[in-house]
């Protein structure tokens, strides 16, 4: 095993990489999804590969395949070689990398019940009793889903490392689909994390179901929500939406030596109200973006990206680290083995502050609480935004009034957090997949408190 | 030995082992990727991978697994999870076996022999064509650009003796173009793909990616709320088309009373001068195969003709609870195969394909008297069971009389596409292709459109 990875590096060195590193992934998902009370697919995934990358007067070349023999990983490591010098002579500028992993270090996650202990009928029957729980009157149609992934990594450079790992996640999610005459409404929920089977052990499972199709239900009668710039009590969920969409993102450090962020040039200064803190952290127990070490071997770290207002630091890779002359974050992360290395969030969330919610919708005269969130987009250039909630609730003199539709959010960031006035105590992370544009998903989380701020909302 | 003859290889081993019937999806495919960063080439990419999907049927129970090839070895670990899945598996009462005949050839430019002999140098200078345009423009970088050349051959087997091949070679291309300076920046962002790489002219993309940023710096952040005509570009426009035509064509959706268009056939949902075909036979198509990923024969479809729903799309699954006949059951994506093994085949449009009109863009926008004309959103998503949407605008021009007027930016364009759809007041004449999320197969080639009823709402 070890005289597979040792090949590629010595490889990687004899071919004229002035670094260069080979990862050996093995990736094994259990994946079950019903419809309608009926399994529609069982599946058992197993992917395995190696990527080699070379680094060479400051471009890299990755060259990478699935082939297991040292034939196959040497002339891809060559190969790489090749790719780095061709980019390299067509003008990059050349640049040293910083704080390479030397370490030689095992990590295995443990969970309190392995996934892959529990069989398969008993996973089957978890989806099917969520998918069962969504069946009232008028969901037309009900969604459940089921998956777990056990991932090992091994990784070899030309600094010496050596590192192995596992990472372990599980995912339970239900969607229901409510039908009156014309009108169709869907309503979903989900848990995750880098936990075992305890995770579904321990929840309610015909409850979770209930809720997600009473969810649906409601959303039957839910009302167009407003639209224009008004107050917004964004719950965890959405809270972790902007955290991830409007800073996270911007605060990525290929953004900021591209100066392709708005938040180039900002160390130091106010970006939001004194009541917004925000972390990007890697080490967050359970949480579906942890990880121990990135795709290049740096060991994951806690950053604090804004310090009660304050914008404090980016995120980095071994490039960016290097291109701005700092220690590399553990934020370098690739899709999966054929993939290259981006500079990418983790668990992404805003800090928790001294009031309850309920404290917040008391203290509002009119607005909009959002309620979970679908999707959103970075705009790092231009510190804009776009998040997609499922739906949200009118607050009308203090209190929780109607339901309203799904609804997006949008406007520039920097007013957004400096419009922020109350934070609540409560916080909450969400799992999900982040994609650097529209591609290179890798598991991260995003989350925070509930937080009253003034947005641009709109809904169809 | 040829990886693709694992296929039957692994049909074989399943009725060896047990299987009633079987069906095996191999593919290999080789990627070839240039990043520009900064205006130079960084990263350049050299990817080889093959897998396989197996299910297995033991009377009505199904089963799949999937695993990366490398050997014939792989292929008997991927049989033997398959088989010890259905065991576990509750019956499906609806499977009805797998096809038993197969269409043989080929869909005329789906393969392109010049794009798959082109190595990561050639891309090179595609992506310099691009880089020298783009940059033409004073003051604008090329900050990220992804080029991307895939050539892939798939085989479908089964114990029908069904042997069905295909390949093709894509192209995708995701690029930024932004300027501005002390803080201030405006970025444009463009996709193209294609069958071929020659086919592509990279130093138009470079232009209208600059002109997009050089437009988006300009513009205002709107403050007003408008009613009036939208025109939408194609390529975002094609995107909500998969979201919302295709999720409402789908056969599989109508049979789980998902779709919003259950029991619409031959009821009218468009304007009359709409008409929408899946074209599968379409040659040069993203999506073009003579045989879809289980096999089954595929065939040019009237999905929609003017404005009436005629038809629904649907796998060998959903076909025979339809009424329909079968060849929509894909697995691989437009925009890149990876993965395509790793899932079993589903229901989804191949190219779907709104009729062109007669009017070029520029008489499509001469003849609104006061609306919005938005080349690109933050991110184009329209909730597939209402329709209705609330998407941020980044490219986005206001139109008075007929004539271009000022560009605006931080404003949500909402709506619902399914009323939208009835309310259709111009066609243009030149589709684009796009494609929907990165791993969903099917794609769209729509032209610009004009719609009534939409609203852009901004910070009022």
């Amino acid at each position: 095993m070890t005289e597979f990875l040792t090949a590629a590096v010595r490889a990687l060195e004899k071919a004229g990489a002035r670094f260069g590193d080979v990862r050996r992934e093995d990736r094994a998902a259990f994946v079950v999804r019903a419809a309608n009370e009926q399994i529609q697919t069982v599946n058992r995934v197993r992917r395995q590969g190696w990527g080699v990358r070379a680094f060479v007067d400051g471009a890299w070349g990755y060259a990478s395949g699935t082939a297991q023999n040292i034939d196959a990983v040497v002339k891809a490591a060559r190969r790489a070689v090749a790719i780095a010098k061709a980019d390299a002579q067509a003008g990059v500028p050349r640049m040293a990398l910083r704080g390479m992993p030397s370490a030689r270090k095992t990590f295995r996650q443990k969970v309190k019940i392995e996934p892959k202990d529990v069989s398969g009928e008993e996973k089957i029957a978890a989806v099917m009793e969520v998918c069962r729980a969504q069946r009232i009157d008028p969901v037309s149609n009900t969604n459940a889903s089921y998956s777990d992934s056990d991932w090992s990594f091994e990784l070899a450079n030309t600094s010496g490392a050596l590192l192995r790992w596992r990472e372990v996640r599980i995912r339970i999610a239900g969607q229901a689909i409510a039908a009156e005459g014309e009108r169709r409404e869907a309503a979903y929920e989900f848990r995750d994390g880098t936990v075992g089977w305890e995770l579904v052990k321990g929840l309610d499972l015909g409850e979770f179901g209930r809720s997600v199709a009473l969810d649906a239900c409601e959303m039957l009668k839910a009302e167009k929500p407003p639209a224009g710039l008004m107050t917004v009590v964004t719950d965890p969920g959405v809270s972790g939406l902007l955290a991830h969409e409007v800073m996270g993102h911007a605060s990525e450090g290929d953004e900021i030596v591209k100066k392709r962020s708005f938040l180039t040039n900002v160390v130091g200064k106010k970006v939001g109200s004194p009541l917004v803190t925000m972390y990007d952290d890697g080490t967050y127990p359970g949480a579906h973006g942890s990880i121990p070490f990135d795709a290049e071997g740096t060991p994951a770290h806690k950053t604090n990206v804004i310090d009660r207002g304050v914008y404090r630091g980016f995120l980095h890779s071994l490039e960016t680290s290097g291109a701005l002359k700092t220690r590399p974050t553990g934020n370098g992360r690739a899709q999966d083995f054929g993939r290259r290395v981006w500079v990418r969030m983790t668990n992404t969330y805003f800090g928790p502050g001294r009031e309850k919610k309920d404290e917040i919708i008391e203290e509002t005269a009119a607005g909009v609480l959002t309620k979970s969130w679908i999707s959103g987009m970075e705009d790092p250039v231009g510190g804009g935004f776009q998040a997609v909630t499922q739906s949200g609730f009118l607050i009308r003199k203090g209190e929780i009034g109607p339901r309203v539709r799904g609804m997006t959010l949008t406007g520039n960031a920097l007013s957004i957090l400096k419009s922020v006035d109350m934070v609540s105590r409560e916080l909450k992370l969400d799992g999900g997949s982040c994609g650097k544009g529209e591609e290179d998903y890798v598991p991260v989380a995003s989350g925070g408190p509930y937080m009253r701020c003034k947005i641009v909302v709109g809904g169809g | 030995m040829d990886l693709l003859d694992l296929a039957s290889d692994a049909v074989r081993r399943a009725r060896a082992a047990g299987a009633d019937a079987a069906e095996a999806f191999a593919i290999a495919f080789t990627t070839r990727s240039v990043y520009i960063e900064d205006d130079v080439p960084k990263v350049g990419e050299d990817r080889q991978e093959a897998g396989l999907g197996v299910r297995v049927a033991r009377g009505k129970r199904v089963a799949f697994a999937s695993t990366t090839l490398a050997s014939s070895e792989d292929a008997r670990s991927g049989v033997a999870a398959a088989i010890d899945s259905l065991k576990q598996v509750p019956e499906d009462p609806d499977f009805s076996g797998f096809p038993t005949e197969a269409a043989k050839g080929e869909v005329a430019g789906v393969w392109d022999s010049r794009t798959a002999s082109t190595d990561v140098p050639g891309l090179l200078e595609a992506a310099t064509s691009f880089t020298d345009a783009a940059t033409d423009l004073k003051g604008t970088s090329v900050p990220k650009a992804i080029f991307r050349i895939q050539d892939y051959a798939i085989r479908v087997a089964n114990s029908n003796d069904v042997v069905a091949n295909h390949r093709g070679t894509l192209v995708f291309c995701y690029l930024t173009a932004k300027c501005g300076s002390k803080g201030k920046f405006g970025e444009g962002i463009m996709k193209a793909m294609d069958t071929s790489v020659h086919a592509i002219d990279f130093p138009e993309l470079g232009r209208t990616t600059s002109r997009r940023a050089a437009e988006n710096l300009k513009a205002r952040a709107f403050k007003e709320t408008l009613s009036g005509t939208a025109v939408l570009y194609p390529l975002d426009l094609g995107e909500m088309f998969i979201q919302t035509v295709g999720s409402a064509v789908n056969g599989e959706n109508v049979h789980k009373k998902r779709s919003a268009w259950i029991d619409k056939v031959g009821k009218e949902i468009a304007s009359a001068g709409v008409t929408i075909r899946d074209r599968p036979r379409m040659p040069k198509g993203l999506a073009s195969c003579v045989v879809d990923d289980e096999g089954n024969a595929t065939r040019d479809r009237t999905l929609v003709e003017a404005g009436i729903l005629k038809t629904y799309v649907s796998d060998g699954h959903h076909a025979p609870l339809l009424g329909t006949t079968p060849g929509n059951g894909f697995r691989r994506a437009v925009a890149t195969v990876e993965g395509s093994y790793t899932r079993p085949a589903e229901t989804h449009v191949s190219n779907l394909v709104v009729e062109p009109g007669r009017k070029s863009l520029d008489a499509l926008l001469a003849e609104v008297d006061h609306g919005v004309y938005v080349e690109k959103f933050a991110a184009p998503e329209v909730n597939e069971f209402s329709g209705s949407f609330a998407m941020e605008v980044r490219n986005a021009t206001l139109i008075e009389k007929g004539e271009l007027a000022d560009h605006v930016k931080f404003a949500l364009l909402t709506g619902n596409l399914y009323e939208g759809l009835k309310n259709v007041v111009g066609i243009g004449k030149d589709p684009l292709a796009t494609h929907g999320f990165l791993s969903t197969p099917g794609c769209a080639y729509v032209p610009a459109m004009a719609f009534e009823g939409f609203e852009l709402v901004g910070q009022t």
